[in-house]
């Protein structure tokens, strides 16, 4: 009896876990970004840390035929660093001005959040798709 | 007749691919919800009506020389399906909302298990009626 092919749940389960994984690596540089939000430069006057910013993009998985989630290539965030007047700060210039990286505590929290949603929602997926295999093969038990 | 061409279970058959394939894309949905560009997909419902007409299986002729033939004779009368590519995919809207998506999820996941315990109940009616 053809009840569809199994591999179909495989096949969401597939791209739910790769949402799950790129959700994990977003969660990754957004932990880079809080952890170096005050690196200042090692040098007066040079740059410090640069905020970093994953993008996604869709893919094909061409062994099953579906639209697969990837972590694409990350970027930095080109806004403008943040400048203090700290004229006893070893990274300090000239002037006394120290460049603190471009990294907003408040924002980054609001993006950890939302990939934790993101997170929440895949493996909601998988939960799902997890019980309809069991029901399917709960009929060949009745 | 083997127990497969049962109208009833062949018609839940093709419900359960069909609550198949929407668990696919509902998961593709999913997991571009942060993908730029990407537009939240969904299947098309299954009409009862075509699925009541297609549930007894029959040879289609495409050109008036075919020579018309009936189903269900012979053993080797069982067509394979391919349950790929039956269902028409159509956008839907511009983004993914994770709240309809989950809805989705899980109203396929509930009408799933309503389909395979109608399926088993049809099943033990048949054991019933041969006295098992």
């Amino acid at each position: 009896m053809d009840f569809g092919n199994p591999l179909d749940f495989v096949k969401s389960l597939t791209v739910a876990a790769s949402g799950l994984k790129a959700q994990i690596g977003r969660m990754r540089i957004i932990s880079e970004n809080i952890a170096n939000s005050d690196s200042v430069a090692a040098t007066p006057g040079g740059d410090p840390y640069r905020r970093r910013i994953v993008t996604f993009s869709s893919e094909l998985d061409r062994s099953l035929g579906v639209n697969v989630v990837k972590l694409g290539a990350v970027e930095t965030d080109k806004s403008d660093f943040m400048i203090k007047h700290e004229p006893g700060n070893p990274a300090a210039d000239a002037n006394g001005d120290v460049k603190y990286p471009n990294v907003n505590t408040l924002v980054e929290m609001t993006d950890l959040r939302d990939a934790q949603r993101s997170y929440e929602a895949n493996l909601n997926v998988v939960t799902a798709t997890r019980r309809m295999l069991q029901r399917t093969i709960d009929i060949i038990k009745s | 007749m083997p127990i497969s061409d049962i109208p009833i279970l062949s018609m839940l058959r093709t419900r359960m691919q069909w609550h198949q394939a929407r668990q696919e894309v509902l998961a593709e949905n999913v997991a571009n919800a942060d993908t730029p560009n990407y537009r939240a997909r969904d299947i098309t419902p299954l009409d009862f009506g075509t699925q009541l007409s297609t549930a007894s299986l029959s040879m289609v002729s495409t050109d008036p020389n075919h020579i018309a033939a009936s189903a269900g004779s012979g053993a080797g009368s069982q067509f394979a399906s391919d349950s790929s590519g039956r269902y028409e995919i159509r956008p839907r809207g511009n983004s993914v909302t994770h709240e309809d998506e989950m809805m989705k999820v899980a109203a396929n996941q509930m009408d799933f298990e309503a389909v395979t315990s109608l399926y088993t109940h049809s099943l033990a009616m048949i054991k019933l009626a041969i006295g098992k």
